[in-house]
């Protein structure tokens, strides 16, 4: 097929770069997979945080993929921290502008190994200690940047290399930590799950999270096409089936309690969700009498958060799982 | 250097890697025309329309409209509007209710007195005859114009509209239509009224002084009919009655009448009666609109007018065909009527069949034949060749006849649609001008349009259809018109409703959801129609932003 592909000239490219009319952290060029969610969110994130931040980074995809020496695709103040003490750095980086009398506000970014194993005491000792920082968690469900090892985040009968499906085991055995409890549990002021599905949603967050004086903590649920094996334009469709299905409740918690969640319009079957990915296709074989019951416990999970934490619908909503992607023409639903 | 946080600096960053490389496959921008512009008759986008008045602008809105149907106020009343029929949206909850707004467009332009971006030709530019000022030759002059081309419109009558004035005033007021074409006129058309081709006028003086001829004469004439050769004495058809009550507001003294005939004729007609106190009947061999039967087999009106007919208390006797007149003398006192159906016979083609043992008989003291007109060929006998109509090449060029154009009503094939009539005028039209122009004919885009499941419906919310208020039956008298137009804030509410089908609508997802920053957003529409462009030296073609644009607007190509 004829392509015009090549009808937009370099410089004028260079000139809509330097032009485009939002903030971006992080520039193009960074060596993340095709679709990866994670290289997503984390643009988002700065994109709603502002120029003025600092960014503790523990190792991962994002750290990796977003400085290949000697570049880097930061467009702010960036550090790489440990795997394992990205909460200690980023509370130092804080206490240090604080004693120079900056108001710039310190980002701890980290994967889901380096949140709920790894770094986790480090982080239990900022959010103890009430630095101001916000924490977030780029949530993959698995040591993606190691070649895909399973973490206490990776969910129930997920295939990862150490989790393998056989003929002892369908997947992970274990269940998905449920680290937003944990982490609220530090009586925190602010503390919430959100999707790159739902990039408002998103945005918001983080900008409430800005305004908090105090240890603030997102967790975004980020698929990886690579780990989850579902196709690369995929990642949206598969992040929103999260939500829509009740697997991935996206909710608010002040001080522990709950304060806010968005309703799912209308509950989808955990399979519109598993059978995409790759890492569940285990579970699609219909003669195997575990798959099937290994099915049933997802949705029994799916129900579960969708009782536990009140995300039953009550009709259309604007901002419920179905509403809150609805489009505007002129762009104007974006917040 | 000291560099603002934040700030742009090339040297240092990912910029200097082109991760573009990596790519097998690139997403691009695409126009793909939207079901509704495939479907319809005249050839309107209103996909575009729709757009501009979800913006705000309705006057942009019937500006595009009328590029392409300058009669929008006619249309948006009478069309059948296949345009909803194929709407994307009839998928998901209701279709777009497109006839309501073009009507509402239409109406905003003779309310306002909006005039046509038209600039009257130059007197040196070639000049070209139109007989007919019906829609298809209102049409026709009116696109020539468009394209610089001088016209004049021969007519019969003595004032501009065709049969437009033989549509009752309930369905279509002639204010409006007057409304329409006056301003239509204005753009620089010349109309030659009481001309008559064949009387006051022929074809070989058009052909020496004209550059080109299109004809538009619609069809004027009443098939013949008669049961078995027999015909009552006081016999009135039923477009004669319809022109007298579109002339005088009467129809003759009657009690009760059996119309025979399924098409838009037939309908007019027995509302009429109706609403003069007649005890009226419908017989027709073919079936009343059912999803269940083949279409094929459907009466030709349009099925809304059916409904109402039928609301209104006309009685349709459909699979039901005439057998006898009963008479007194030359005076009718009933008909015997028998069911029919269309079936296919041995060879394959349908035939009708009357069933024995199921005739009836209904009390009439009229009945009304409306069973279609056909063209009335004096002055153009050489082009119809005995044939009943014009048969005509894509473009509406009559075989043989280099310089002599025909549409409308009285071409082969055509479905008997305003339209239809004004698409014909137009593409015509386009010929016509390309020719006298020496320039290449357009290429018609006859691709597939593009399908529902093209679409991301997660973008989208439920909203009902913004509805037209209908009189009650009961209100139904006289010519008051039965469905109102819609208000300017109903009108954009139900543009909003549009999926924009294959076109971008500027929502900001590809910008918004590329992990890789690959869209860049412009100020201005970009070379390729949207407000995006990819930058391909990082694009990695991962196909996200494809599968999240909402209206199919971003197709994935092999590189
Ligand atoms: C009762 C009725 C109801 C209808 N309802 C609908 C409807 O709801 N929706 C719809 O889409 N369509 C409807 N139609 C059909 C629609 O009116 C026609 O399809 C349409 O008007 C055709 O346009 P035209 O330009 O081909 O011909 P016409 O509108 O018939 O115009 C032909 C013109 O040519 C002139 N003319 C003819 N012969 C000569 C000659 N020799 N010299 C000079 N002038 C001549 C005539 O005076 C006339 O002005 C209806 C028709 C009727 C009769
Ligand atoms: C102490 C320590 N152990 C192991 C590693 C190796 N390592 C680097 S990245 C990584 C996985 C990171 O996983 P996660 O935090 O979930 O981030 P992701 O790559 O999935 O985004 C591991 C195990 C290390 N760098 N440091
Ligand atoms: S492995 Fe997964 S998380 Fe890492 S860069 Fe690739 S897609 Fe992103
Ligand atoms: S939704 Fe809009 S663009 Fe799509 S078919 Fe309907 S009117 Fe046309
Ligand atoms: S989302 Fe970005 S990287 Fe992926 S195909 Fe589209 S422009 Fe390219
Ligand atoms: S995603 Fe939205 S902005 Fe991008 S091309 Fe499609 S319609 Fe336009
Ligand atoms: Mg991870």
């Amino acid at each position: 097929m004829k392509t015009n592909k090549r009808a937009v000239t370099a410089d004028m490219l260079v000139h809509l770069r330097k032009n485009q009319p939002r903030f971006e952290g992080i520039e193009s060029g960074h060596r993340a997979c095709l679709g990866c969610g994670e290289a997503l969110a984390a643009r988002l994130v700065t994109e709603a945080a502002g120029p003025e931040v600092m960014i503790a980074n523990a190792t991962g995809c994002l750290e990796i993929f977003t400085t290949p020496w000697p570049e880097s695709a930061w467009r702010l103040p960036w550090m790489h921290s440990l795997f394992e003490n990205t909460g200690a750095i980023a509370a130092g980086m804080e206490a240090a502008l604080k004693a120079q009398g900056k108001p710039t506000k310190v980002l701890a970014f980290g994967g889901d190994g380096a949140t709920f194993d790894i770094g986790f005491q480090a982080l239990s000792g900022m959010l103890e200690r009430g630095h101001n920082v916000l924490y977030v968690c780029f949530d993959n469900e698995a040591y993606m940047n190691t070649g895909i090892q399973r973490s206490s985040s990776t969910p129930h009968a997920a295939m990862t290399t150490t989790s393998p499906p056989g003929s002892e085991r369908m997947g992970k055995r274990h269940l998905k930590k449920n680290i937003l409890t944990i982490v609220a549990a530090h009586q925190i002021p602010y503390a919430a799950t959100t999707s790159v599905a739902y990039a408002s949603d998103l945005r918001k967050k983080v900008r409430r999270a800005m305004e908090i004086e105090g240890p603030t903590f997102l967790q975004i649920h980020s698929p990886c096409p690579l780990g989850w094996g579902h196709d690369s334009a995929h990642s949206i469709k598969v992040a929103r089936l999260a939500v829509q299905t009740g697997l991935f409740p996206v909710i608010e918690l002040e001080r522990s309690e709950l304060i806010g969640s968005m309703p799912i319009r209308h509950p989808r079957p955990v399979t519109d969700y598993l059978k995409l990915q790759q890492r569940f296709r285990h579970l699609f074989n219909k003669d195997d009498a575990r798959a099937v019951e290994e099915l049933a416990h997802i949705q029994a999970l799916a129900d579960h958060n969708i009782k536990h934490y009140c995300l039953d619908g009550e009709g259309m909503d604007a901002l419920d799982s179905d509403g809150a992607d609805t489009v505007r023409r002129g762009g104007m639903r974006w917040a | 250097m000291k560099l603002t946080r934040g700030g742009f600096a090339y040297p240092g960053t990912t910029l200097g890697y082109k991760t573009g490389t990596w790519r097998i496959q690139h997403p691009e921008h695409a126009h793909w025309r939207a079901p509704c512009h495939a479907a319809c008759p005249a050839g309107e986008d209103p996909q575009a329309y729709l757009a501009a008045l979800d913006e705000g602008n309705p006057r942009d809105a019937w500006e595009i409209l009328i590029k392409v149907n300058p009669l929008p106020a006619i249309t948006g009343r009478v069309c059948p509007h296949p345009c909803e029929a194929g709407c994307n949206r009839g998928q998901y909850d209701e279709p777009l209710a497109i006839h309501s707004i073009e009507r509402h467009l239409g109406d905003e332009a003779i309310a306002h007195q909006w005039l046509y971006p038209v600039n009257k030709p130059s007197e040196k530019a070639p000049h070209v005859a139109v007989v007919g000022a019906g829609p298809a030759g209102l049409s026709a002059a009116y696109h020539l114009v468009r394209q610089g081309i001088q016209v004049t419109i021969f007519d019969e009558m003595s004032e501009p509209g065709g049969t437009l004035f033989t549509i009752p005033d309930y369905r279509l007021p002639r204010q409006v239509v007057r409304s329409e074409i006056e301003r239509l006129l204005d753009t620089g058309i010349t109309l030659q009224s009481n001309h008559k081709l064949g009387r006051n006028i022929h074809l070989q003086e058009l052909q020496q002084d004209y550059a080109a001829i299109f004809l538009g004469p619609g069809v004027m004439k009443s098939r013949e009919w008669s049961v078995d050769g027999v015909t009552p004495n006081d016999l009135h058809e039923g477009l004669h009655l319809l022109k007298r009550w579109s002339d005088v507001s009467s129809v003759p003294d009657m009690k009760s009448a059996a119309v025979i005939g399924g098409g838009n004729t037939a309908i007019d007609i027995a509302r009429i009666l109706k609403r003069n106190g007649v005890d009226t009947h419908i017989v027709i061999h073919s079936s009343l609109p059912d999803p269940k039967n083949p279409s094929e087999d459907d009466m030709r009106a349009i099925p809304r007018e059916i409904e109402q007919a039928l609301e209104e208390g006309v009685q349709i006797h459909d699979h039901h065909g005439i057998k006898r007149l009963i008479l007194r003398g030359e005076k009718l006192t009933g008909i015997e009527i028998v069911r029919m159906r269309k079936l296919r016979n041995a060879a394959g083609r349908l035939h009708r069949v009357a069933f024995e043992g199921t005739e009836s008989i209904l009390h009439v003291d009229q009945v009304i034949p409306a069973i279609g007109q056909v063209i009335e060929a004096t002055g153009m006998e050489n082009l119809l060749n005995g044939s009943s109509w014009f048969k005509v090449n894509e473009w509406g060029q009559i075989a043989g006849k280099d310089n002599i154009y025909a549409g409308g009503d009285a071409i082969e094939g055509n479905g008997g649609t305003v339209t239809e009539a004004i698409g014909n005028g137009r593409i015509a039209a386009e010929a016509i001008a390309a020719n006298l122009n020496k320039n290449e004919l357009p290429t018609f885009n006859k691709a597939e349009p593009i399908s529902f499941t093209s679409l991301n419906m997660e973008y989208f919310e439920p909203a009902p259809r913004v509805e037209e208020a209908i009189l009650p039956v009961e209100e139904r008298v006289g010519e008051a018109e039965i469905e109102s137009g819609l208000t300017g804030r109903e009108a954009a509410r139900e543009a909003n409703r549009c999926f924009a089908c294959g076109n971008c609508l500027r929502c900001d997802n590809c910008w918004t959801l590329c992990p890789d920053s690959a869209v860049l957003k412009t100020d201005e529409v970009a070379f390729d129609g949207s407000y995006y462009v990819f930058d391909y030296d990082y694009c990695k073609g991962c196909g996200l932003c494809a599968s999240e644009c909402p209206t199919g607007y971003i197709r994935m190509l092999d590189e």
